[in-house]
Parts: structure tokens; sequence; C-alpha cells
């Protein structure tokens, strides 16, 4: 509950902290920390254009997509029950589906661009999300956030596997789904590369400031998720992940630029990646598990798993693990190729 | 006794009542067809849902034999659960499509004789389908339903497309009872027997893939599937939604008959299954992103939800065969909650695309725009049916989806190695299915309702005047529809009550119904709901006394944006499609833009299906090959005719003295 009043409090902390790591790293004194704060009370207070295209649709997607921000808040610190992952992925997706039209309301070409950006980049998103939940569902034979928190450890070598791939992945979706460097950059307003940007162009007011809310929230929701995986008790602990996370995205933003649009598909793919090699530990654990002791084992018959010692198994395995993460700094290496290629984009001005 | 009796007595008046609706109705002046049509066939609509609900919630059984003497022999009439479960979903779509279809053809000024008694013929032959226990008679009904359903296409029989469309489905549904036939030929030279009460067992795998290819031509299972895209544009939209909604649900019907006579299915099957349903359900809905005539974009969907109820049906089956009867529980829950589901957001999706059909009179979405100004209830109803059909909550697409991962869940977490990567890269793929459904349907949503018009077409009806909203003959049965849906999404702990008979059917031992997950979920939804009311309720008093200007769309400092110049369905899907190029063909005829003042130029992209690219063309191009060489035979000289008619006398006389 606790979490849950937190995370309702600090999603322009955080933002804030985003900008004010940004403004350290070029060396700017940047704004305080709790300016986003101020914008949204100055947003809240001003009146509304409304474009004369519009319909019922473009006033109310903002606020219904900050309903289902709160709601998807709710379902991840509050309110557990089996299956709430599903429909804590789906209500995301509401919130989506929302923003989308209500850009498409508009008629413009710049929030059509924006709209269909957002719904290819993202579609990726989901897949990963589910893979890599149900991944470590299905070792700990657990359907819910809470249980599912609750099994995550630290003692075994795939376990520490496990929640280093989940936890980047998630962070990567942090930087996808919040629209963050490199697959979108939210400093600039009127560049025909934006994504979610440049979907908000006609919203102003309330409406404005109920979308920067969501938004952040949704970053701080992932970042939640994050935080409930390293540290499912401790207040503390979820704040020092927060802050981390903050400064960590802040850097990135700093010192990298954002991907050509072409390459930011490859980008996303990375999370398939990650989530698959989670799957991949996921059977590895399983195995494991199940040489020691089941009967009725699709590879029992194996030599491998019937080996009496069990050592011999687990060293038949490492390698297979150390490969993983090899793999892994395959796609790391591949990923910054793309963003030097993006920088390549820049100085020929191919971003567009 | 007595009451299973009178139960079918009541069953059997509802069907003559049908029939004797589309009879009647000839009678009467053209004005009035479509009322006494409707009167009638609501009349058997009611006496229909008796027996069904009775069967479907007391969890009984009704059994009548009809004694045809002579060739047939003795023919079983069933009303189980399973059977009832249909009949009920046919019932209730088929009636409100029939109350929609009469404000709906009124327009066309046509004769509707001919319409409404193969409707009448139409929807009997469905219910018989899914209650008739006898090889033949079963056939001979499937048939009847084709064929009627053929000639319900031919509404708009003076446009050459039309019929040659029709004639395609005709011989796409031959190919499937062909398959049938093999089936239950090779089933009969088992048994010796037409009941299918004799079947417990004798259902090989050779057998059992040759019905699911005949009943996944009906269905529209991937490669079977290209008969859909094609008949829907064309049919009246009250037909494309029982099309959709209900009659293709008659090939999972018989799929699902079968399995009842398999005690636990071969590990090949489940994962058969399984397989064609993932590539359903991916293939159908990117194809459905390709479209631009939305009705053709929802004939995909619905082989994308075809899809979905074989992925569920495939874990169901899996389920029972490793014995895992939570899974296979599930799954089952899944498979009849998505067909329940199913059947009311395509009608409603597709009504309401009627709706808006019958204003604009083009399909074709890049020349629509802005309706939900003109015709703000359909955009609405519209509306619904994209959130309900993405599986977003509060609606009810979302819990079946929501079985459909549960029963993965249960599957992943019995430590079954082989199953488990198959398992999750499935829901991976179920996941992304999900997410290209949201793209299709906003891409679809916005570009007929949102936005600026784009052509004329969106402004002024054929007659010149300006759109307005439809009648309400239409937006009713619509509206109840959506209605539903809601309260289903709402409420799922009583309404998923409907499926659970049917369920058990399957089982061995009754499911453990979900109530308490369910329960859950609708007071989640509920919190939803209110959650937005609230907001919008801060956002009204936040507003009081403020100022709210209207302006114009801002363009970045441009002044004159036009129409043209929104982003278009093709331009909305364009990024989205160019990462899946390798699984589907775009031909474009683009000279581009060369000089430093262009002249006018032209775009023109076409979606080319691969499977029927690859795989149907081919094989009609053999057939072709083939008949070519016996061209001569029909050469239009009636002597020679007179010479084929001599010669088959010959020869069977031959045949008969030979004997």
């Amino acid at each position: 509950m606790m979490r849950f009043l937190l995370l309702l409090i600090l999603p322009f902390l955080f933002t804030g902290l985003i900008n004010k790591t940004k403004a350290l790293v070029s060396g700017r004194k940047g704004a305080s920390v709790f300016q986003p704060y101020f914008d949204f009370i100055k947003l809240l207070k001003k009146g509304i254009v409304i474009s004369e295209t519009t319909s019922f649709i473009f006033q109310i997607a903002p606020s219904i997509n900050l309903a289902c921000m709160i709601l998807a808040g709710l379902l991840l610190c509050v309110f557990h029950f089996e299956g709430d992952f599903i429909l804590f992925a789906y209500v995301l997706a509401l919130g989506k589906f929302f923003t989308v039209i209500g850009a498409m309301d508009t008629g413009s070409s710049f929030e059509g661009m924006g709209a269909s950006r957002e719904v290819s980049y993202t579609s990726l998103v989901e897949p990963a999300f589910f893979i890599i939940i149900s991944s470590i569902c299905a070792i700990g034979h657990v359907y819910s956030f809470d249980s599912l928190f609750k099994i995550l450890s630290f003692n075994h070598m795939t376990w520490v596997l496990i929640v280093i791939l989940s936890v980047v992945a998630l962070f990567l979706m942090i930087l996808v789904e919040g629209s963050r460097t490199p697959v979108d950059d939210p400093t600039t307003h009127l560049e025909l590369t934006m994504i979610h940007e440049v979907m908000v162009l006609d919203n102003s007011g309330v409406d404005l400031g109920f979308i920067f809310y969501a938004n952040a929230l949704k970053m701080l929701i992932f970042t939640t998720l994050i935080a409930s995986i390293l540290t499912p008790h401790s207040l503390w602990g979820y704040m020092v992940v927060l802050f981390i996370i903050a400064v960590l995205i802040g850097i990135i933003e700093s010192i990298t630029a954002r991907l050509r649009l072409t390459h930011i598909i490859e980008y996303t793919f990375i999370l398939i990646t990650l989530a698959l090699m989670v799957m991949a530990l996921a059977l590895l654990t399983m195995y494991e598990t199940g040489a020691k002791g089941r009967k009725y084992d699709y590879f029992s018959n194996l030599p491998c798993a019937t080996s009496p010692s069990f050592s011999v198994a687990k060293a038949r395995r490492l390698p297979v693990a150390v490969h993983l993460l090899t793999s892994e700094t395959d796609t790391t290496a591949k990923l910054g190729k793309a963003v030097f290629s993006s920088y390549a984009g820049v100085s020929s001005g191919g971003m567009i | 006794m007595k009451e299973a009796k009178q139960m079918m007595i009541i069953f059997f008046t509802s069907i003559i009542l049908f029939v004797f609706s589309g009879l009647a109705q000839i009678l009467f002046k053209e004005k009035y067809k479509a009322i006494i049509f409707t009167l009638f066939s609501g009349l058997a609509t009611v006496l229909g849902l008796i027996p069904t609900t009775i069967a479907l919630f007391q969890n009984k059984t009704f059994f009548n034999t009809v004694n045809f003497n002579g060739l047939i022999g003795n023919v079983d009439f069933v009303l189980d659960p399973l059977s009832a479960f249909f009949v009920l979903v046919i019932l209730v779509i088929s009636f409100l499509a029939i109350i929609y279809s009469r404000k709906y053809l009124e327009p066309y000024n046509k004769k509707l004789s001919a319409h409404y008694f193969f409707l009448g013929l139409f929807i009997p032959a469905m219910i018989l389908v899914v209650t008739v226990q006898n090889i033949l008679f079963f056939l001979i009904c499937w048939e009847i339903m084709s064929l009627s359903s053929f000639f319900l296409l031919l509404f708009d029989s003076e446009k050459k497309e039309v019929r040659q469309t029709a004639i395609n489905y005709l011989i796409t549904m031959q190919i499937g009872v062909l398959f049938l036939f093999i089936g239950f030929i090779l089933l009969n030279l088992n048994t010796g027997s037409l009941d299918f009460a004799s079947f417990q067992g004798h259902i090989s795998n050779t057998i059992f893939i040759f019905l699911l290819a005949g009943f996944g031509i009906k269905a529209g299972f991937v490669p079977f599937h290209t008969w859909l895209p094609k008949a829907h544009p064309i049919a009246p939209s009250h037909i494309s939604a029982v099309m959709s909604g209900v009659m293709i649900k008659t090939g999972i019907y018989g799929i699902l008959r079968m399995l009842t006579f398999i005690e636990s299915p071969s590990l090949l099957l489940s994962y058969l299954v399984l397989f064609i349903g993932v590539a359903s359900a991916f293939f159908g809905i990117l194809y459905a992103i390709t479209q631009r005539d939305y009705k053709r974009m929802l004939a995909y969907s619905s082989i994308e939800n075809i899809g979905l109820i074989t992925i569920s049906l495939g874990f169901a089956m899996l389920g029972s065969s490793y014995h895992n009867h939570l899974m296979a529980g599930l799954g089952f829950l899944g498979v009849f909650a998505h067909i329940l589901n199913h059947s009311i957001f395509k009608p409603l999706l597709f009504l309401s695309a009627g709706s808006v059909l019958s204003k604009t009179h083009t399909a074709d979405s890049e020349h629509l725009g802005g309706l939900i100004k003109t015709m703000p209830y359909t955009a609405s109803l519209f509306l619904i049916g994209s959130l309900a059909i993405s599986a977003l909550p509060p609606f009810n697409g979302f819990i079946s989806e929501f079985f459909i991962y549960l029963a993965m869940l249960n599957g992943i977490s019995t430590d079954n190695h082989f199953l488990f990567p198959i398992l999750i890269i499935s829901i991976g793929v179920l996941a992304f299915v999900g997410a290209m459904v949201l793209i299709a349907f906003t891409n679809m949503f916005s570009s007929i309702f949102l936005g600026k018009s784009r052509s004329e077409k969106a402004l002024k009806t054929e007659q010149g005047s300006p759109i307005s909203d439809s009648a309400l003959g239409m937006l009713i049965p619509i509206g109840i529809l959506a209605v539903f849906s809601l309260l289903i999404g709402l409420f799922p702990q009583y309404f998923m009550q409907i499926v659970i008979n049917s369920v058990n059917t399957f089982l061995t031992t009754p499911l453990n119904f979900p109530t308490q997950i369910l329960s859950n979920i609708s007071m989640f939804n509920l919190a939803l709901l209110i959650t937005i009311g609230v907001i919008l309720l801060v956002r009204k008093l936040l507003l009081k006394n403020k100022t709210v200007t209207i302006h114009k769309t801002w363009a970045c400092g441009y002044d004159k944006p036009n129409s043209k110049m929104q982003y278009s369905n093709y331009s909305f899907s364009r990024p989205f499609l160019g990462f899946l190029t390798p699984f589907f063909i775009r031909e474009l005829d683009f000279k581009g833009i060369k000089e430093l003042f262009p002249k006018a130029t032209h775009f023109k992209s076409k979606t080319i299906d691969i499977f029927e690219y690859y795989l149907i063309r081919p094989i009609i191009n053999f057939d072709k090959f083939i008949i070519q060489k016996f061209y001569w035979v029909q050469s239009g000289n009636v002597q020679k005719y007179l010479l084929y008619g001599l010669i088959f006398l010959l020869l069977v006389i031959i045949w008969v003295v030979r004997k």
C-alpha cells in the first residue's frame, strides 16, 4: 500500500531527477528536482485549446490513459490475484489505445506519424514482458505479482542470471514505453523524429498535465517492477533503486543519441532476445530440479540427467550459461554499433 | 423422459417455424416482408431458446430419434450442453441480425423474397448441423447451410465480382465437404454405422486430420482461409455478421464434437492444432493490418479470432494428452468463452460497419474519415467493438484471452521440458498478436471515424444529403450487443457460467470454476470505470470557469493543412509492416516524383496473401491446365450432347446386361 502511495506521489520527482542528472552531466546547474510538480500544477490551472477537427475522443483520451496507469500501479502494488500480470499488460494497452486514437482524432499528419510509430515500436514490449514473467512463473509455480517477487532469490547461479536479464529487459522497456533516448527524444517537441511527444502536440492545459503525469507514472511503474524484483520488502531499497534508475536514464540520455528510426526495431528486438534467454535459463532451472528427483521427466532417459553425481550435470551445464552471457554481450555490441550508426546518421542529416 | 420429448417438440417447432417464416413472407407485399419474417423468426427464436437454455443451464441432455424409413434409418437429434451452447449463440445472433436487416435492406429497393427465404433455410440448417448425430443427415444439413449462405451472398448478384466471389465460396465449401466425406467414409468403414455415437474410440489420427481439414475450411484456418476475406466484402452486413459470428463456428463445433469421441488426443494432433491456431492468429491479424477495406479487414480479423480459439483448443488437447486436467479445463473454458465473446463483438463490428456502409456506400477506409461527428452512435459502438476485440478491459474480449493465458500458465508450471518452450513461444506470439490487433483496430477506427473526411463520400450520401446516423432499427441490435460486451466484461463470474456445462462435457472431473479470480477481475474493471469517471469529473471541475478555445489543429506553423495530409490507413500501418515484409507480398505501382516541378502522379498498392499466391493459385492453375484439355467436350453443339447421352445409355445397358 505504501508503495502504491509513493507510486502516485513520486512520478514527477522521477522525471525531475532525470532532468537534473542530464543538466549536471552537461555542466549546467539545472532546474530543481521538483520543477515537474510546479509545471503540473501550472498546467492544471490553465484553460485548454481544442482543435476544431476533434471529437469527444480527444477530450476523454488523456483522462482514460491516466486512469489506466493508476490502476496498473494498483495491480502491481496492492491488488494481487492469479493472473494479475495479464490484466496489468492489458490495462497498459488500454491506455495506449486511447492515447493513439486521441492523437488520430486531431487529423494532424504529425500526430498520425507519432501514433503510428508508437504502436509499431512498442509492439514487441508486450511479448517480451509475457515471456519473461511467465518463465519466472513457471519455475516457481506461481501466477501473481506478489508471489512472483517472493520466489526470486539470489542463491543460485541461474537465478542470478535470470534476475539480471529480467532487470535489463525491464529497464529497456522503461526506455521504450516511457519514450526515452535512444528510442525517442523527450526534449524536442517539433521534430519529425519524435514519437511520443508529437502525439500530444495538440493537447494543452489539464489534458497535457494528465499526459505528463501518466507518462511519468508509466516509467515509474516499470521501475517499481524492477525494484520489486530486486528488493521486494524494503521501502528504502525501493527508493534507492528508483534513484539509481532515474540517474541511469539521465546519464544514458546525456551520452547517447537517439537511434535512427530504422534501427529502433532492431533495438526492441533485444528485448525479445533477452526474454528468450530468460526462458532458456528457466528451462535450465527446471531441468536442474527435475534431474534431482522427478520420475516422469521428458529428459530422464538422457545420460546427463540420470547421472548420480549432481556436480557432473552442473559442470556440463555451466558452459551453456557462459555461452548465454557471451551472446548477451553480442547484442550489446550490436546495440553499440546501432548507436554509433545513429551518430553517423545525425552527421549525414539522415535522422528522418 | 417426458420432458425430453416435450422439449424436442418445441425445438423442432422452432426449426419448422424458421423455414415457415421464410416461406410466409413470400405471400406478403414487399413492404411487409421484413416485418413478417422478423415476427415469425422472433417467435421461432423464443421457442428455440426454451429447450436450449434448459439444456445449457440445467446441464441436461435432450435426445430424440426420428425414424426416416428406408435409406437413412434412425436419426438422432441431441441437445446436450455442447450443442445447446452453439444453438443459443446461433439463435440470439441471427435474430439480432434479422432485426437489423429490415432497415439495412430498405434503401436497396430490391425484391427481398429470395433473401429471406434462404435466410429462413440458413438458420435452421446451422441449428440442425450442431444437433444432428448422424453422418448422412449431418452432411445434408451442412450442404444446405453452405448452399443457402451461397444464395445469401448473391444479394447484389448483378455485380460481376459478387457472382465470381460467391462461386469461389461455393467451390471452397465443396472442397471442404470432400475432406469431410473422406473422413466420414473412413470412419464408416471402421464402425459400419452412420451414428455419431458409434465413433467412440474409432477416430484415428488420419481420420481426425481429414475431418480437421474439412471443418477447418469452414472455420477459416490458415491456409484454408482465402474464401473469408473474399466473401465478407460482398455479403450484406447482417449476413457477414451471421457468417462470421456464427457460421464459421460450426467448423469449430465439428472439431469439438469429434473430440468428444476421443479419450485423450495424441500428442501429434494436439501440437498440430496448436500450430494451426498460432499460424491462423498470426497471419489473420497480419493481413487484417494490411487491408484498407474495412469489411475485408474484419474478415481477416475473424481468421485471427478463430486462431485464438484454436490455440486454446490446442492447450486443452495438450492438457488432456498430458493428463493435466486443470490445463485441459482452462483450455476448453477459453475455447467456449472466446466463441461466445467473438460471436458478440464480431457481429457488433460487422453491423456497425454496415451502418457506415449504408450511408457512405464505400468500404474503402481511405475515402472516409471524420464520421464520428456525423454518426456518433455508430462510432461509439464501433469503438466498443474495437476495444472488446483488442481484448482490453473492461470488455468481454479480455475475459476469454485471460482464460487462454491461464491455461498456458498452468501448462508451463508442470515441469514438462518439451511443452515449456513451445507454450512460452506460443504465448509470445499470442501477446504479439494482441499488439497487432491493437494496431489494426486503432488504425481502422481512426481512418473511418476520426480526423477530417478524406473524400466527398464521407460528407454526403449518394443522394446528396449530409450524412446522419443510422436508423434506430439498426442501432438497437448493435447496442444490445455492445451492452452484452460490457456486461460480460464487468461481471464475468456470472456470465461465464453460461459455458461451464459445455466445458464439463469434455472433462472427466468437473472443472473448478475460477470464480474468485473472475470476481477479482470484475472488481478491478468496476474500479477502472470508477477511476475513469472520477478523473473525468476532476477534469470537468478544473475546467470550470476556464477558457476553452476552439482552434485549428496545430500543423507546426503550416497554415493550410488539408484532409489529404492526414495519416491514412496505409501510412499508419506502413512502419509496422516494414518489419514483417517476408510474410506478405505488396505490389506497388508508383513511378516516384522525379522532376523539379513534378507532374501529377499516382500511387497504388496491393497486398497479396502469400497463401493464395503460393498455395491456392498454383493448385487452381494446375486445375485449369487439366480442365483445358477437356474443353472440347463442351462444344455447345446439341448433336454432340445427344451423342453423349446415347453413349452413356449404351454404357449403362452394357453394364446391366453384363450382370
